[in-house]
């Protein structure tokens, strides 16, 4: 009876501690299989070190592959001060190898910290120094492979590709905009190491690095070198304080080339200043347009049926005034009686300021809206600028007269790049747009297209003919005429645009611009070219930007392969006012013979002797007759 | 009635003890290079007392039980009075922050483990002496309260909670087993509780155990680093564990694994598999251990066997409840398995002793 209860109660107790036991078992079993995963993540983090390695970036391309930011593989100085052994030793060694102070290397041999990146001086290191180091053998130093950016043809692009950082960052342009396409995911060797930061013997894990996506580009390598070397050119013959060009595909908004002066070499951004790595001034320049502006009046004069471009005529006095104001046209005595066609070839401004005061402020800046002046284009690239016209209230007819000829509104190259295209193409305006696809890195192969984007229509087709046929008239027969290409058809149009500054316009400093289109029957790449504020040359665009603007056409008609058109306008060789002259090559000529060949320029000399060793401008160059040549002498 | 030894529980607490020497050494030898440029520093040690533990669990298990009947005083003043020696400065050594050893060269002895068993002895001897009182708070409950007590303050002076609590759990179980009425434990319950706030408030540490056990991670490098680490070990473990000797808690980790955590290593090498085979063996010893309580005849024999038994049992549950963080962090080894002399030794002779009363069943 006694030893019953007694019993009960110790049965109780095995029940109890059984169940515990249980309880207990269940437990572990929870911890191991549902939290394993948990756990086992923290555990890893815990054991693990990892030593980064660099994913390579994406590649920019061109249109057609070639390859504009590519990748090389460098060495970096990584240590673990917990594996160092001899710390001092190690601080001396690498201090003599890297030539820095050891108490610069000290902070980072004795550094608390599981991984040190030496930074900077332990960057991209060289082989060389980098088998130096190698050679020592430490425990706990090591070389770690970094990819870098590399942009093999430098100042190429520089505005648009934009640059990366120290880390592989985008830091502007493309690169910036499609940094997350671009930077990829970087790899570790993982290695397991005990609490006390050793390596442990256990195997090692590789994570690869993932490559980043490439970015392929609208650009055409070969347009873009023409540019290049074009706007070189530019630099050299008119010191410019800014020059920029952009050709655009009218049939779909796509850039094939955008460049300017000043530029920057993206390998070595660091020794520009921010001014010129920020500005892109193809976006980011607004200046007023001038006469390339006449397109637009035109086009909506002809979308309005105000005019019949050939059988309406003008008769340009030299000047017109309207609200009380002379505004004058660039010819002294105007150009007579003309047929608006021919007001056109002739950039005239009193043929321009009667459309434009025939259309009316409305329906006029109706037309700027249309082809989106006043806003961003939208191209896919950071920094773009707005431009500014008239707000419709405030303008009276002398706004709407500079207005009507490019006066008085300000505006971006790629908003006239963009409105211009619209004007050839049939009437659509197209988003610009730079980055046609994104491809991935390994295999290339295409997971996102970029498509063209209409915005709106504009004009009617009938309207854009008309226009294309002004505007190859215009290269033919008027202003634009030395862009003439035998047999391609060029449409164009120049514009020269007086600065303003503080609200005055500056004496001899023009914005010289030119807008072409090739072929102007059917279009397939508009041409826009600026220089800004030229020096030594003449004063009106024609002269100064046609003929670059006609060699940059040439590159784009080999690069795009654009066949011969038939039933081009005759060209017409107006000697109106004066006579130009193509200089030719005198260098390592005597004295008299360069004086001889020269018969129809002054020439100036520096510099003595008997031979020629330098003449300005080169040769080849078209000059006004009686303008100046410089030689350097020599004996 | 004289039968042979109960071979169950001696097999049980063999392969407990062999599989543990194995463990000693997987979790051990990295501190052990470490510390003693020896890997096997631990491993030798403890075969050492094993080997000590096996004989005298042998010689035990041939002494008939009822001398510690008649010696149940002085053996539980002998430990009596080296848990008072060991408080004083000179005499008693400090290790891990609490003076409860005895230093005799690289060896330590702990009294409070020897102390655990004295007070089973004591306390079995008391409850059939006074059998009759025993319902009798004042005459039979108080005076046997009051030695645990005093016990119990010994040891807290070391400090040591963890072998406190198993001895004040183990003599208030033994009670509850001679039938005292279960309003007494409702009682001493509220009591209990009474006393763990104030002596939290004595020593405020142990507020830190405990919000470190409701969220280790709270002070992931202070309170609740060893249960994170405990966690870490057990939790990659999975079904079969990482293998043996792969171990990865066991690099500096997991401070000193070998002794109250080597259960976190068992699991993270073994995974499931190694912790049913441990819980496995502890439920056979259990079940012996139980089976001969409830076959003996003799009071004294039965509450010795229990108390023996349940307090072995009962600090396995504490240890693992503490590893897999079932419980605020309390010190206490893992019996047979846990590295430490004094533990095994006592745990294998309380073993002896079961073994020598089994031979006495119905």
């Amino acid at each position: 009876m006694f030893h019953g209860k007694i019993n009960e109660r110790i049965r109780l107790l095995f029940f109890i501690m059984i169940i515990l036991f249980i309880f207990i078992f269940l437990r572990v079993s929870y911890i191991e299989l549902v939290d394993y995963q948990k756990l086992k993540d923290l555990a890893e983090d815990l054991w693990s070190r990892n030593l980064p390695i660099t994913a390579d970036r994406g590649l920019i391309l061109d249109r057609n592959g070639v390859v504009l930011a590519d990748n090389i593989t460098t060495t970096s100085l990584v240590l673990i001060p917990n594996q160092i052994k001899d710390k001092e030793l190690v601080s001396i060694s690498l201090s003599k190898i890297l030539k820095v102070t050891k108490e610069e290397m000290d902070k980072h041999v004795y550094k608390k910290t599981s991984i040190e990146r030496v930074h900077p001086e332990g960057r991209g290191l060289p082989y060389d120094i980098a088998n130096q180091i190698e050679s020592l053998k430490f425990d706990g130093v090591y070389l770690v492979k970094e990819s870098k950016r590399y942009y093999p043809y430098n100042n190429l692009l520089s505005h648009v590709l934009g640059y990366v950082g120290i880390d592989n960052q985008g830091l502007s342009g493309v690169e910036l905009l499609y940094d997350n396409y671009l930077m990829g995911e970087d790899g570790a060797i993982k290695y397991f190491s005990d609490a006390k930061g050793k390596k442990l013997a256990l195997s090692e894990v590789y994570k690869a690095p993932l490559s980043g996506m490439n970015i392929l580009l609208t650009i055409d390598y070969n347009i873009q070198k023409s540019l290049e070397r074009e706007l070189n050119n530019i630099v050299s013959m008119f010191n410019p304080d800014m020059a920029l060009a952009i050709v655009m595909d009218p049939n779909n908004g796509e850039i094939l080339a955008m460049s300017s002066r000043p530029d920057y070499d993206p390998n070595y951004y660091l020794d520009y200043s921010m001014e010129k790595l920020s500005r892109n001034l193809p976006i980011w320049a607004s200046f007023e347009p001038g006469s390339t502006f006449k397109i637009i009046t035109t086009a909506a004069s002809v979308e309005e049926k105000i005019v019949d471009l050939e059988t309406d005529t003008f008769y340009d006095a030299g000047s017109v005034i309207v609200d009380g104001r002379r505004i004058g046209c660039w010819k002294a005595g105007g150009h007579g009686h003309q047929t608006f066609l021919q007001v056109m070839e002739n950039s005239c401004n009193p043929g321009f300021v009667k459309l434009g005061l025939t259309l009316g402020k409305e329906r006029l800046f109706s037309y700027l809206d249309l082809f989106g002046f006043g806003e961003k284009t939208g191209i896919d690239l950071n920094g773009e600028a707005t431009g500014i016209i008239f707000p419709l209230e405030k303008v009276k007819n002398l706004e709407l007269a500079t207005t009507s000829f490019g006066q008085g509104v300000s505006v971006t190259p790629i908003q006239q790049i963009t409105a211009v295209s619209a004007v050839v193409n049939g009437g659509n305006l197209y988003k610009p747009f730079l980055v046609k696809g994104i491809a991935e890195g390994q295999t290339n192969s295409i997971i996102k297209q970029f498509q063209k984007e209409l915005v709106r229509q504009t004009i009617s087709p009938d309207t854009s003919a008309t226009m294309r046929y002004a505007l190859e008239s215009v290269v033919a027969r008027g202003g634009g005429r030395y862009a003439y290409i035998e047999d391609y058809r060029v449409g164009g149009k120049t514009g020269t645009a007086q600065k303003v500054q503080d609200g005055r316009y500056l004496i001899n400093n023009y914005i010289m611009s030119f807008l072409a289109v090739v072929p102007a029957n059917k279009p397939e790449a508009v041409l826009f070219l600026a220089i800004d504020n030229p020096k030594n040359t003449a004063l009106l665009s024609s002269y100064t930007t046609a003929p670059i603007a006609r060699r940059i056409l040439l590159d784009i008609i080999e690069a795009l392969n654009i066949e011969k058109q038939p039933n081009a306008i005759e060209r017409v060789m107006q000697w109106d006012s004066e006579k130009y002259a193509v200089v030719p090559n005198v260098i390592n000529k005597s004295v008299k013979e360069a004086n001889k060949e020269l018969f129809n320029f002054e020439v100036v000399y520096t510099g003595s002797g008997n031979r020629v060793i330098e003449q300005s401008p080169k040769a080849g160059t078209k000059l006004i007759e009686g303008s100046i040549v410089r030689l350097l002498l020599a004996d | 009635m004289k039968k042979r030894y109960d071979l169950l529980l001696f097999i049980a607490v063999t392969l407990l003890i062999a599989f543990g020497l194995l463990m000693i050494y997987s979790s051990s030898y990295i501190w052990a290079d470490y510390k003693f440029n020896d890997p096997f520093k631990y491993v030798k040690m403890q075969s050492l007392f094993i080997l000590t533990g096996f004989i005298l669990m042998n010689i035990i298990r041939k002494i008939d039980y009822r001398i510690y009947y008649k010696k149940a005083g002085i053996i539980f003043g002998i430990c009596l009075l080296f848990l008072i020696l060991v408080l004083i400065p000179g005499i008693g050594s400090i290790r891990n922050g609490s003076r409860s050893w005895f230093g005799i060269g690289s060896f330590g002895i702990q009294p409070s483990e020897a102390a655990k068993l004295g007070i089973i002895i004591f306390t079995s001897r008391y409850l059939i002496i006074k059998q009759k009182k025993i319902k009798d708070i004042k005459k039979g409950l108080l005076p046997i309260l009051l030695v645990t007590l005093l016990v119990f303050g010994l040891i807290m002076l070391q400090p040591d909670f963890g072998t406190g609590m198993i001895l004040v759990i183990s003599t208030i179980i033994l009670l509850f087993i001679a039938g005292v009425k279960m309003k007494f434990f409702f009682i001493l319950g509220a009591l209990g509780a009474l006393g763990i706030v104030i002596i939290i408030l004595i020593a405020p540490y142990r507020i830190d155990r405990i919000i470190s056990f409701i969220d280790p991670w709270s002070d992931p490098l202070g309170t609740g680093f060893q249960i994170i680490q405990s966690l870490y070990a057990i939790g990659p473990g999975g079904l079969l564990g990482m293998g043996l000797f792969n171990s990865r808690q066991k690099h500096f980790y997991l401070p000193e694994p070998q002794t109250d955590f080597i259960f976190s290593i068992i699991s993270e090498e073994l995974g499931i598999v190694g912790v049913l085979l441990i819980i496995l063996l502890f439920g056979l010893i259990l079940y012996s251990g139980i089976k001969i309580a409830l076959n003996q005849k003799d009071l004294f024999a039965k509450y010795l066997a229990f108390g023996i038994t349940f307090q072995i049992i009962i600090q396995a549950i504490m240890n693992l409840m503490v590893v897999i963080g079932l419980i605020p962090v309390t010190g206490v080894t893992l019996p047979f398995l846990s590295y430490g002399g004094s533990s095994l030794l006592i745990s294998m002779i309380s073993v002896g002793i079961l073994l020598s009363i089994s031979k006495y069943q119905e």
